[in-house]
């Protein structure tokens, strides 16, 4: 078999994973690592889930790597901090089947609260690193990563970047080759971390890593790139490697693979040989700093931003600055003025009624992670604080204890998806009845659309094709007895549901469902807005559904509200806020292509 | 052909992934390197954004350095103009001219922008066409990508018939045949 075709970064490692003669992968949908598990599901050798959350995912694949199957385990890199307890002690452990985790770094924060390097997760686990610079590296280092993990007895981190996540390049397929499943042999020493048994693992964790050190010595991972007559090196790894190389500069490279541990033995001998030593990396100083502790000569961060995407223009400035370029060739052009362009809900989101409703109620929101956490932009601008998955539940009790002591009354309301409510938002709310005071003012909306939507709508626990768990009856276990259930299409019961229990004195929660319009595709007959009759009040504009817009209408003097038939799938929402019943469906067989 | 560098711009939503996919594996066909970029998350509920395809016989980088793109294809106008500053001086646009307005636009705080298209054309080699109209004839307003796509090709050196076997690959069975009429629109277009 010698096939080329174009694949991206996360259908590559899937594709690695599957050549490796991987079995069982596991995931908590984020982005830029929601295509792997996506594209594990071609290959029907492999079982591969989407858990709760990245602990739980975690958990599955540590179980299976334990059963001696090959295993892999994805996630963004604000996940890792969720699997954090479970990781730690796994790679103080043993592996017995294969093992990597993939970390989906977000280097500029393109669709993430924050930009954490993971590299120094990777470290501070004791886990080896390997940092793929295209979509046929991230390919061979899962494959790679899962037998060094077995030779080494250790789990493996890939850490990825957004960019890689979703480049598309060459990669070149290789047959599936099938593993033996390993048995399990007891042995408290490997797998029952308590002590004395942790002692001893600790020393092996050691050991583990200065072997790995020694391999990384002359290994084929990291490539070292010498050019004759000059006196500079410049060490880098991942994307901005391939940046690099389209400077044509003079100096030699040298790329690691694996980015941890760095046979400082190798580049001790290389610093003999180059007088400069620059280091490129995104974000953090990783490498320099590790060569720096082992008093290796170099430089890197005062050339190069500690934040964001390093783009070639970057690479090509820093290089100036370090004095190995005279003349810039790349010149930035001066960007062009243009409106401004956030995301929104879609046509038909079932989220948008509900803040159209809260900012008119004018209260306190805690928000959380998910679609609906568009709610902090404009028009609604409605969210006041919004951290991290699950954390809304929390935020609002520690925020409605303070403002009692200090005699604020005022409503607080939370917002959770219920994504975010089975990731992690349970928890919470077991613990909101700890203590609870009755007469605490905290209004919590549970936004069901029965879908992980953000990510491109993989399945949770509420999706009615999987496990169907009802979050009402749930919530009643737990001890709530103020729920109410409504239909986020009901404008006007939703709304004067949603401002009495605002008003209410006490906990109450709301489950508002509608699912989610871009999974389910709804697409009734679209609705027109007659300029007759319209008062260019705005009300129907303010709900920010896209395909509304004020326009000039001939013999109308005022701008009138127009809705663009070719995007808008017939919600109904706009028609009921109208106060003059200008807006109208049109007539069922009024279709697409009479438009 | 000497290496070419597009750009794709747009609204998230509107289809730029499957665009870049059918651009790479054709230009993989033909036995070219090739490296694509697109940028997703957050943007891709309705927000702005761009891709990159780099074709070229070894390329290194996926990403295009300022004013170093040959082909800019605005799935939206303003959108086109936004990255406009990213094509060579004698580069070329492909502009489909049906709106999205943004929120801002929407909610009156700034007006969609006038006379784009003019300046666009002041500087650049400009190709305009509205491509939901071609749908709505077609029976399909989802095929304008492959409209926009099918006038680059022109521009190309893949062969015609390359195009249209990456096209049957990727799009839905009960598309191909609305997919490959409106590659044929933009191949014939002017
Ligand atoms: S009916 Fe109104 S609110 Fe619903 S999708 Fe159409 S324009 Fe948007
Ligand atoms: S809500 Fe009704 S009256 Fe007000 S702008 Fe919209 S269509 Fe016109």
């Amino acid at each position: 078999m010698n096939e080329k075709v174009v694949l991206t970064g996360n259908q590559a490692i899937a594709r690695g994973f599957y050549e490796a003669g991987g079995l069982i992968a596991s995931s908590y949908p984020g982005s830029p690592t929601v295509g792997i598990i996506e594209n594990m599901n071609n290959y029907k050798e492999i079982y591969s889930e989407f858990s709760t959350n990245e602990k739980v995912a975690l958990e599955v694949a540590m179980g299976a790597s334990f059963g001696g199957v090959r295993s892999l385990c994805s996630m963004k890199h604000v996940g890792v901090n969720i699997c954090a307890d479970p990781l730690m002690t796994f790679t103080q452990s043993t592996i017995n089947g294969g093992f990597v985790l993939i970390s989906g770094d977000d280097p500029g924060m393109h669709s993430s609260q924050n930009e954490q390097d993971n590299r120094v997760f990777g470290k501070f686990a004791n886990m080896a690193i390997l940092d793929p610079s295209d979509s046929q590296e991230s390919k061979d280092f899962t494959k790679i990563g899962l037998e060094l993990s077995e030779n080494y007895s250790m789990p493996f981190m890939l850490r990825i970047t957004s960019r890689l996540c979703h480049n598309r390049s060459v990669v070149n397929l290789e047959e599936r080759k099938d593993i033996d499943i390993k048995a399990f042999e007891k042995d408290a020493y490997k797998y029952c971390m308590l002590p004395p048994y942790t002692e001893k693992a600790q020393y092996f964790m050691k050991e583990r890593l200065q072997k790995l050190e020694d391999y990384a010595y002359n290994t084929d991972l990291n490539k070292l790139e010498e050019k004759e007559e000059t006196d500079t090196i410049v060490i880098t790894s991942g994307l901005v490697y391939q940046h690099l190389k389209e400077i044509d500069l003079d100096a030699s490279i040298y790329k690691l693979g694996m980015v941890y541990p760095i046979s400082i033995k190798k580049v001790k001998e290389l610093s003999k040989k180059y007088k400069n030593i620059i280091i490129l990396e995104e974000m953090m100083p990783f490498i320099e700093n590790e060569l720096k502790i082992n008093g290796i000569d170099c430089k890197g961060k005062e050339y190069f931003s500690f934040t964001g995407e390093i783009q070639i223009e970057d690479v090509e400035k820093g290089l100036e600055k370090a004095g190995l370029i005279k003349e810039r060739k790349l010149n930035e052009k001066q960007r062009l003025k243009v409106p401004s362009r956030s995301p929104q809900f879609c046509s038909g989101c079932p989220h948008r009624p509900i803040y159209d409703i809260l900012k008119k109620a004018k209260v306190n929101v805690i928000g959380d992670i998910g679609c609906y956490s568009m709610g902090v932009l404009p028009p609604f601008e409605v969210h006041n604080i919004n951290m991290s998955m699950g954390s809304s539940i929390g935020i609002v009790k520690g925020m409605r204890k303070a403002w009692d002591l200090a005699g604020n009354k005022k409503p607080l309301v939370a917002m959770i998806g219920d994504g975010t409510f089975f990731h992690s938002g349970v928890t919470g709310f077991i613990n909101l009845m700890h203590k609870l005071d009755k007469n605490a003012n905290m209004t919590i909306i549970i936004l069901d659309n029965k879908t992980t939507a953000m990510t491109g709508g993989q399945p949770n626990a509420s999706s009615d094709k999987e496990m169907d768990v009802s979050i009402e009856e749930l919530l009643q276990t737990i001890g709530f007895e103020r729920i109410k259930v409504l239909n986020q299409y009901s404008y006007k019961k939703a709304k004067s549901v949603i401002d009495e229990e605002i008003k209410h004195e006490g906990l109450s929660i709301i489950v508002a469902t509608g699912p989610c319009a871009l999974q389910y595709r709804m697409r009734h007959p679209h609705f027109y807005v007659d300029p007759d009759i319209c008062i260019s009040c705005r009300s129907c504009i303010r709900t920010n559904c896209p395909p509304l817009l004020m326009k000039k209408y001939d013999g109308h003097e005022k701008l009138k509200s127009f809705i663009d038939p070719d995007m808008c799938v017939g919600c109904s929402i706009c028609a009921q806020v109208c106060p003059v019943n200008a807006i109208k469906r049109s007539k069922p067989d009024d279709d697409l292509k009479n438009k | 052909m000497d290496g070419k560098n597009i750009l794709i711009a747009g609204v998230g939503g509107q289809g730029l992934v499957i665009a870049t996919k059918i651009i790479s594996e054709a230009a993989l066909e033909a036995g070219y390197d090739v490296k694509t970029n697109d940028v997703i998350g957050l943007s891709q509920r309705g927000g702005k954004v761009y891709g990159s395809v780099k074709i070229d016989s070894k390329v290194y980088s996926p990403n295009i350095p300022h004013g170093e793109c040959d082909i800019l294809l605005a799935m939206e106008p303003m959108e086109g103009y936004r990255y406009s500053h990213m094509l060579k001086d004698n580069g070329m646009a492909i502009v489909n001219t049906y709106r999205i307005p943004s929120t801002s636009i929407q909610q009156e705080v700034e007006e969609y922008p006038e006379g784009m298209l003019a300046d666009l054309k002041q500087k650049y080699n400009v190709s305009e066409i509205d491509v939901i109209k071609v749908g709505k004839e077609l029976g399909n307003t989802k095929v304008g990508n492959t409209v926009l796509i099918g006038i680059m090709a022109k521009k190309l050196d893949i062969k015609k018939e390359t195009w249209e076997k990456v096209i049957q690959k990727n799009v839905p069975e009960k598309f191909i045949d609305h997919n490959i009429k409106a590659f044929n629109i933009g191949y014939s277009y002017k």
